[in-house]
This record gives C-alpha cells, sequence and structure tokens, in this order.
C-alpha cells in the first residue's frame, strides 16, 4: 500500500526502453499508461486546471533529461550555504508541504523521473574523478523528497551501491517520508547519510500534507541507525508562532527519545523563509495556511524572512535545548547571514567554503575512525 | 427560428433572467440610439406556454418599456428548439459582439455556466475564458466565481474602482460580513490599486493570525477613533489606517523601529541630518546623511556628528539596532 496514489503515467516514448523506465512499469502493473511524443502540450493542458501542482503530483512522468544533472545548490546570496551539490534524479514531489519551493518555481508540474539514469551516474562519476577533496556532499532531496518514490521505484537502491564504492562521495538523503525498508539492507559503507526534516506535529499535521508522522520518521531514523547508517535531521522551515517554544522542545525530546545522538552526521536550523513569488500560489493551494503570519521581510537575497530578532531567538534557543541533548551535536545554520551566525553561536565560518570544510571534518571523525 | 415579427411587450416576461448576465448596464447610449434611429437588431425570444422568454436582448426590452412602446421586433424560437446551454452561449456571443461585458457580468456568466447550466468547470476554463479575453487558467475562474458569489455593492466598488483580481480573491476571504464592514471604510479612503492591496493583505493576515473577523479589526476603537477625525483628508485617513494595521500586523517590528527612533530622537542632531538604518534591520550598519548650504552648518553638521561616537543611544543603534 502506497501512501500516495499515482493515476496516471505519462510515458515519453523516448524513454520507453530505459530499464528505469521498464521497472517503474513493472512496479505500478495497475496504473494506466499514455504515451507522450511531447511534454509541452500536455504541461500546458494542465496549466488550465484549477490547482495544476496538485494535479501534477498523482501523475508520474517518465521522460529523459537532457543537461547537466548535477549542480551545485543554489543556495542563496549574502548568506552563508553549506556547499551541497543537487542531483537531478527526479523532480517534484507526491507529498505536498505548504511552504515547499518548487510550488514557485517548477514550471512542469508533473512528479517527474529522468529514466537515463546511466547518464546521471556517469556524470556523477566524473564529477567526483574532478573534485579530489576528501568528502563532497551530494543529494537528490532539493528537487524532490529523496524517497518519494520508494515505494515502486527503489532510487536508494541506485545510489547508495553506487556512493559505496567512492571515496570522496557522501550522499545525503533527505526526506520526510518513513519509506526505509529499501535501504536496510544495502551495503552503505557509510557513505550515504539519511536526514529527516523535522517539524512539530502540529505542524506537520497542518502544513505538510502526505508526509510521515514525526514518530513514524523517527522510528526510520533508528532503523538507520541501527543499519549503521549516519543520519541527520534538518529542522527546517522552523515556523514561528505562539506557543512554538513547547512544541520545538517537545520535537527534540521525540527524537532523542529514540536516536543515539552520537551517530547523528549534522543537525540544520532554518526559520522559514520564502521567494516573493511563492506567497501567492500558497495562499491559493492553501488559503487556511497559518506560515505567513509571521513577521516576515525581505532580506539581502530577495527572500522574505522572519525578523532577524525572532530568527536569532529561535536558532539560540533551539541550539541550547538540543546541547543540552549532547554537546558534541554538530549544528549548521541554512542560508543564513554571519551576523545571525555570530549572534547565535558566537562565531560564524568566513564564508560557504569554510562551512564545507567543516562538514568535511565532521565526516572525517566519523570515516576515519 | 420562425421569421421576425412583432410581439407585444406584454407577451414578454421581463423577470425571467434565465439568459441575463447584465450588471449595472449603461443604457444610455442604446436608449438615445433607438429614440434615434430605432431598433436595429430585433431581439431573440423563445416561446414559453404563457408567452416569450428573453435570449438576447434584455436591455432594449427594457428601454422599449421604459418609452411606453406597445411592441418590439423579435427573432422566434420554438419552445424545444435549442437547449438552455445552447441559448445562453448564442446569448453571450450575441453580447460578445455588440458590447461586450463588464468584469461583473463576466462573473454572472462563468457562474452561470457551471452553476445553473452545469458545464464542467474546466470546459468553462478552457472554452469560455478566452471568448472573455481571459487567461485560460482554472485560478481565474475561481476569482470569477467568488466575485459572482458577492454582495451588490461590493460588486459595484468592484465596478466603479476596477478592482484587480488578486483584490477580489482577497475580498472573497473576507465573508460577507467582513466585506459589509469593510465597504465604508474603502469608500472614504480612495485607495488605487496597491494601497487597496496592501491593507486588504493587511487585514486578512491579522484576521488569520488572530482567528478574529475583519469586522472585529474595524470595530477597535483606534480604529473608529481614526474614522471619526473628519478634518483628515481621505490620503491622510488611508496612511493612517495603513500604519495602525501595520502597527498591528508586525508588533515586534514597530517596537524595534520605536526604540531605533527614540535613540535617534535623544541624540539631538541637527534636523539636516538624517540617521537610517538598514532595510528590515537585516545586516549591520547604519545610513548618515546630511544636507547644507552653507559653510557654517556644514562645520555644524561635523562637529555634531564628531561626538556620536562617545553616544551610549548611537553605540547602541549601531551595535543592536
Amino acid at each position: 500500500m502506497f501512501p500516495f496514489q499515482i493515476e496516471k503515467i505519462y510515458l515519453d516514448v523516448k524513454a520507453e526502453d530505459d530499464p528505469v523506465t521498464q521497472a517503474v512499469l513493472k512496479g505500478l502493473p495497475e496504473v494506466p499508461v499514455e504515451r507522450i511524443q511531447d511534454k509541452r502540450p500536455l504541461i500546458k493542458d494542465y496549466s488550465s486546471f484549477q490547482d495544476p501542482i496538485g494535479a501534477g503530483k498523482k501523475n508520474l512522468l517518465l521522460t529523459r533529461f537532457y543537461g547537466r544533472r548535477l549542480k551545485p545548490c543554489p543556495g542563496t546570496s549574502h548568506h552563508i550555504c553549506c556547499g551541497y551539490h543537487v542531483i537531478n534524479a527526479m523532480t517534484n514531489c507526491p507529498m505536498d508541504c505548504s511552504y515547499c519551493v518548487l510550488q514557485g518555481y517548477l514550471n512542469n508540474p508533473f512528479l517527474t523521473l529522468y529514466s537515463n539514469w546511466d547518464d546521471l551516474l556517469q556524470e556523477i562519476e566524473a564529477f567526483l574523478s574532478s573534485h579530489p577533496q576528501p568528502f563532497r556532499r551530494l543529494g537528490t532531496g532539493e528537487l524532490s523528497d529523496s524517497l518519494a518514490l520508494e515505494p515502486f521505484f527503489p532510487v536508494s537502491q541506485m545510489l547508495v551501491p553506487f556512493f559505496a564504492e567512492k571515496k570522496n562521495g557522501i550522499l545525503e538523503l533527505k526526506t520526510k517520508s518513513a519509506e526505509v525498508s529499501h535501504l536496510l539492507r544495502l551495503n552503505h559503507r557509510g557513505r550515504t547519510v539519511i536526514s529527516w526534516s523535522v517539524n512539530p506535529p502540529k505542524m506537520i499535521e497542518e502544513e505538510e500534507r502526505g508526509t510521515a508522522p514525526l514518530r513514524e520518521r523517527v522510528d526510520s531514523a533508528r532503523r538507520c541507525q541501527e543499519a549503521g547508517y549516519l543520519v541527520g535531521f534538518h529542522f527546517d522551515p522552523m515556523i514561528f508562532y505562539d506557543g512554538w517554544e513547547g512544541d520545538y522542545q517537545e520535537t527534540i525530546r521525540s527524537v532523542f527519545k529514540r536516536i543515539d545522538p552520537k551517530r547523528i552526521a549534522w543537525i540544520s536550523l532554518g526559520g522559514f523563509r520564502y521567494p516573493p513569488q511563492l506567497k501567492g500560489v500558497v495562499k491559493e493551494r492553501f488559503p487556511g495556511t497559518r506560515i505567513f503570519l509571521g513577521e516576515l521581510f525581505p532580506g539581502r537575497d530577495g527572500k522574505f524572512r522572519y525578523l532577524r530578532e525572532i530568527r536569532v531567538e529561535m536558532y539560540q534557543k533551539m541550539v541550547g535545548w538540543l546541547r543540552e541533548v549532547d554537546p558534541s551535536l554538530f549544528i549548521y545554520l541554512c542560508m543564513e547571514s554571519k551576523e545571525v551566525w555570530e549572534k547565535v553561536f558566537g562565531w560564524s565560518p568566513k564564508n560557504s567554503q569554510h562551512l564545507n570544510r567543516l562538514f568535511e571534518n565532521r565526516l572525517k571523525e566519523f570515516l576515519e575512525r | 427560428m420562425r421569421p421576425i415579427q412583432k410581439i407585444p411587450l406584454e407577451q414578454i416576461d421581463l423577470s425571467d433572467e434565465t439568459f441575463s448576465v447584465n450588471f449595472m448596464p449603461d443604457l444610455k447610449r442604446l436608449r438615445s440610439s433607438i429614440e434615434e434611429v430605432g431598433l436595429i437588431q430585433p431581439v431573440l425570444l423563445r416561446e414559453r406556454p404563457n408567452g416569450y422568454q428573453i435570449v438576447c436582448g434584455f436591455r432594449r426590452v427594457s428601454i422599449f418599456r421604459d418609452l411606453g412602446r406597445p411592441e418590439i421586433e423579435a427573432g422566434i424560437l420554438k419552445e424545444k428548439e435549442r437547449d438552455d446551454l445552447n441559448l445562453f452561449s448564442i446569448s453571450l456571443h450575441e453580447n460578445l459582439t455588440s458590447r461586450g461585458f463588464n468584469t461583473v457580468e463576466k462573473a454572472i456568466a462563468l457562474a452561470k455556466l457551471v452553476q445553473q447550466f452545469q458545464v464542467d468547470p474546466v470546459v468553462v476554463t478552457r472554452t469560455f475564458l478566452p471568448l472573455f479575453s481571459l487567461e485560460p487558467h482554472g485560478k481565474i475562474l475561481g476569482t470569477y466565481l467568488s466575485l459572482a458569489e458577492m454582495e451588490d455593492e461590493v460588486k459595484r466598488y468592484v465596478l466603479k474602482e476596477e478592482v484587480s483580481r488578486f483584490n477580489i480573491r482577497i475580498l472573497s476571504s473576507f465573508g460577507s460580513e467582513g466585506r459589509k464592514a469593510l465597504l465604508p471604510l474603502l469608500a472614504s479612503l480612495k485607495l488605487g490599486e496597491n494601497r487597496l492591496r496592501e491593507m486588504l493583505t493587511l487585514l486578512e493576515e491579522i484576521s488569520l493570525r488572530d482567528r478574529i473577523e475583519v469586522k472585529d479589526i474595524l470595530h477597535r476603537p483606534e480604529m473608529e477613533t481614526l474614522l471619526a477625525e473628519k478634518e483628515l483628508t481621505p490620503s491622510q485617513r488611508a496612511e493612517r489606517v495603513k500604519k495602525f494595521l501595520l502597527s498591528l500586523r508586525y508588533p515586534r517590528m514597530r517596537e524595534i523601529e520605536e526604540n531605533f527612533e527614540n535613540r535617534r530622537k535623544r541624540l539631538d542632531l541637527p534636523s539636516a541630518v538624517s540617521i537610517r538604518h538598514v532595510p528590515f534591520f537585516e545586516g549591520k550598519g547604519l545610513r548618515v546623511e546630511f544636507q547644507f548650504e552653507k559653510m557654517e552648518e556644514y562645520r555644524s553638521i561635523l562637529s555634531s556628528l564628531s561626538v556620536l561616537p562617545e553616544r551610549k543611544e548611537f553605540q547602541e543603534m549601531l551595535q543592536n539596532p
């Protein structure tokens, strides 16, 4: 039983013979398939729907991707970013978080899986060969949920063993899912970090539709830890509201009730932020959402964030609560300014490269023991 | 269809608005045209057991009645000759080629298609929105459908002030009570599109955040005091209302701004000197600007600036704006 339903598969005829396509069709034998020559008329057709984004999530497009599929995480200007690289294996997501930034800039509303995986793996191979730094962090969690398609196409089975053989590549699978059963038996050699975005249950219920409940996410993280994986947690996006402190403290307690803090690779904190064009889309799709009701203002990169004083307060408290659990936790801020880093931690990475080096050092602690 | 014939007005049912989308029709030009040259285009009627139903020509029949004319030339359709949707479509096309539709009439037409004639909203979006020169998007259909549901006085305001689709969407979220409470305020402020958007957004977000009705915000004593101040111009009143709503919507920002402003005042700088924080206090630094015409003024300003580093208020503004 899948946590979501695929109503139809649109199959680009150019992708028809790819093994990935065949695997998906085998995994979804009941789902009707429509072969298409060109996806553009289809995308145009969907744009006349009342909610093209919502409709697109129920339909899987199998197609090929022509172009670079490995890119530096775009991060954001004037802020410190972590140097992660994004693998474009699939775009869009069957989950439906109200704050999802993909709603604002993906022209193609379909849940899309690119079938030319050989090209992708070659590109990753070439990238890692030409970047001999100790650890390059790459992941599939920016343009989709990394484990979104696991029920019918276990992406992890292709990527985890691939990275297990790499000396300098670390795969991060970011998710809000609990679909980890495929991962548990894989030989990962410590080269894959599985991380969960976490928020208080109230927020998950109100703003993260179609995602696993907190309890299931934590339970999955526990199973992954037991299978020897390093895990991570992203308290991102943190939402500020009356009573946030109690709810986030309780969330931290729920996580560490089951998780060994010594086998956590990293924890990120990020206040809710959004590009200006997102608000209109979200308010249309989720009229009852409360995510825009905080004191959010445009920053130097044009994105809206909570008033700096509010962010600092949130991060300081979170860092305090997390350090109470384990002072050695590696905690970083996602897309934040030096000023905010300094106020929260009393120091700041000099720049994004510096933060990237700190990640490398962190990984060495685990992998070169 | 039967040949054109003259039909007595008393046999035409003016109360049957099945195919009408009129809202605040401008009858002056049509009336003077009829008075001048008579009826150019016959109306279209459908036979009913007790008379005739208007398919096209509501305004023409209405003017003929007002002018006391006994009959009007009409094309006549037999009762079962065409179905209702087909007749409504004919009516829309006929009006489009002659006069066009205002925003509210488009809304009424689209709502009738969906609700009365049971046309699938996707079909309405694809087929009828382009007919009204609108992009075929479900969101646009949704906006017009919500406008069709609004009160007549709100519709009149939308037409008169040419309210945008964005603002119509916010108005639709307020509910009938909220819109009724809001309308007198809006009418007294004379807001342009952007200021209207700003105000509606503030009201919407305060209402959602505090889980209160828009009317409860508008009935707050501070707001009522503001509205009672007779000497304010519409523009001044609009500015005050906006300031008040901003302080409700962004209380922490207001507090920080007030602190900054209080410190700035305590510095007692010459009026030609301004000190500004970075936008939205996002980042470090201050911007100091001054203006002078004479060398003496320049020296005086420099002198007042030179002591700022020693002032506690200035240090706080820099370190902790």
